[in-house]
């Protein structure tokens, strides 16, 4: 215990604490994003595209992570148009993957980089979290949040079903643009923060986990959120106290903790919905008129 | 509340080689309502889908209020003109609760008066996906009356009785006969057929007024 505490006043693990922390509150949203959009694949997608942007930037001398991060905001806007088809988004992650990565393999080899100092500066852990590192993931977690808390009430429209939405005057389009982008770009930026294992941990596990349990996207938002700070609060914890690396450990906290929730039978959502209001925003009728 | 004449002119959809709506030429007066028949497959629905842009034409042209529509703004601005009932009503990929849908007409007051009248109320905080075949049914109809009482001008309803009861169907027909807009609505039911101005009958994609 007293290696614990020991352990708790180094600034790296603290600021992996923070760090942690953070994307437990913004990722998660993402999550659900990815779920709801049916594009569980673009984690795969991203890392071979962020790698694509790396190779360029290297060859052309900018920034690599730069570029990295913009391929994925140019992929995320690239395959928006291909949402009207039933499968069209799915479908265009395995794209982007194969040709992103046959992309990368000849850039890298016409500018002469060799490839594992390419993937290296795609790889982070959370042990090595910088203070840049944190502002970019509050940064993110703010874009995330803002994104969801403006546009909720047309994300779910859209997300349920696009005509609906462009029927109730959901701008469709732009929405869907601002969503890929902004997944896009956040997977691209939390593979170079947390590594591409923890990436799922504090995305899609906790998403899955919120479907089982959320009736709407607002209540699937609180609760993937309330997954993600717990998964990652027991994770870290755990993964401290046994001396162990914590991304691994931090998956199979929140892979149980999702696959607990498989156990609540479906009629049984509505008396744990922290969402559920059953008179919301004042009920015209009468209670005495209901039939 | 005004309601808005419609033309479909020359209108033709086509699936690949398919032809599903071909050389359609309807003029629905503002006010009329007008019962859509035909075969399965004749092309009703794609016909009202083309109308509100949820399909392309391949030629012809269709106008609301005499306005065609071809930017995104005025294909916005017939979406608020034209309230809609889907024939395939949305499974939903993704959870939404009722009340959810029903404000999205855009009159949430209207909305849930609706689905009062149409038996539904109280369900509001359901996602749409518990809900029965005809309940859905209701809940969507509730939805494109709330949004003709946020000023839509005309009303598609693509067999919006299918799921119901007898004593359903007769009440949605009596609830849309007393609609002060335009009306097209598909249908394979008399009482709904009756209760219209007009009848127009659809045979392997082109029209013919019976
Ligand atoms: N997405 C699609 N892809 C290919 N063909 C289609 C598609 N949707 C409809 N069709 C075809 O177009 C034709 C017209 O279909 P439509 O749905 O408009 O008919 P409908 O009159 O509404 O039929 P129903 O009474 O069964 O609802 C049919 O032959 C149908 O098979
Ligand atoms: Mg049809």
């Amino acid at each position: 215990m007293d290696g614990f505490l020991d352990l708790l006043t180094l600034p790296a693990v603290q600021r992996s604490a923070i760090g942690l922390l953070i994307a437990a509150v913004g990722l998660p949203i993402v999550g659900v994003f990815i779920i709801g959009l049916d594009i569980i694949a673009v984690r795969f997608a991203m890392m071979h595209v962020a790698l694509l942007g790396i190779a360029v930037g290297l060859l052309i001398g900018v920034d690599p992570m730069l570029c990295g991060l913009l391929a994925c905001a140019i992929a995320g806007a690239g395959v928006a148009p291909l949402a009207h088809r039933p499968t069209g988004l799915p479908g265009a992650m395995g794209l982007l993957m194969t040709f992103a990565i046959a992309a990368a393999l000849l850039v890298l080899s016409v500018s002469g980089v060799n490839a594992t100092g390419a993937f290296e500066l795609l790889w982070g852990s959370i042990l090595a979290t910088r203070d840049v590192d944190l502002i970019i993931l509050g940064a993110l977690t703010v874009v995330v949040h803002v994104l969801f808390w403006r546009w909720r009430r047309q994300l779910a429209l859209l997300l349920f079903d696009r005509e609906i939405a462009l029927c109730s005057g959901v701008a469709a389009g732009p929405l869907l643009l601002a969503l890929l982008v902004v997944v896009a770009v956040a997977i691209g930026a939390s593979i170079r923060l947390t590594g591409a294992l923890l990436v799922d941990a504090l995305t899609i596990l906790p998403a899955l986990g919120a479907r089982n349990l959320g009736r709407s996207l607002r209540s699937m938002v609180l609760w993937a959120i309330a997954l993600g700070v717990t998964g990652n609060s027991i994770g870290f914890v755990v993964a401290l106290l046994l001396d162990q690396p914590p991304g691994p450990v931090l998956v199979l906290v929140a892979g149980t903790l999702t696959l607990l929730t498989y156990l609540i039978p479906e009629g049984a959502r509505d008396a744990i919905d922290p969402g559920h209001r059953v008179d919301r925003g004042g009920d015209p009728v009468p209670a005495g008129q209901r039939l | 509340m005004t309601a808005a004449a419609i033309t479909f002119s020359g209108v033709t959809c086509r699936y690949g080689r398919r032809t599903a709506v071909d050389g359609v030429d309807l003029d629905v007066a503002a006010g009329e309502h007008v019962a859509l028949t035909g075969a399965n497959g004749s092309g009703k629905t794609t016909l009202l889908r083309a109308a509100l842009g949820l399909y392309p034409t391949t030629t012809g042209s269709i106008t609301v209020g005499g306005r065609p529509a071809v930017t995104g703004a005025e294909w916005a601005r017939r979406r608020r003109d034209v309230a809609w009932v889907p024939q395939r009503l949305a499974p939903g990929r993704f959870p939404l609760l009722v009340d959810e849908l029903l404000d999205s007409g855009g009159n949430p007051v209207a909305a849930r008066a609706a689905a009062a009248q149409l038996d539904v109320a109280g369900l509001g905080s359901r996602p749409l996906h518990t809900l029965s075949g005809g309940q859905l049914q209701r809940v969507f109809l509730a939805r494109a009356l709330g949004a003709v009482a946020a000023g839509a001008r005309a009303l598609f309803a693509d067999e919006p009785t299918a799921a119901l009861d007898f004593h359903g169907q007769e009440q949605v027909a009596a609830l849309l006969a007393a609609l002060p807009v335009t009306v097209v609505v598909v249908s394979h039911d008399r009482a709904m057929s009756r209760a219209c101005d007009r009848v127009a009958e659809m045979a392997a994609g082109k029209l013919r007024l019976v």
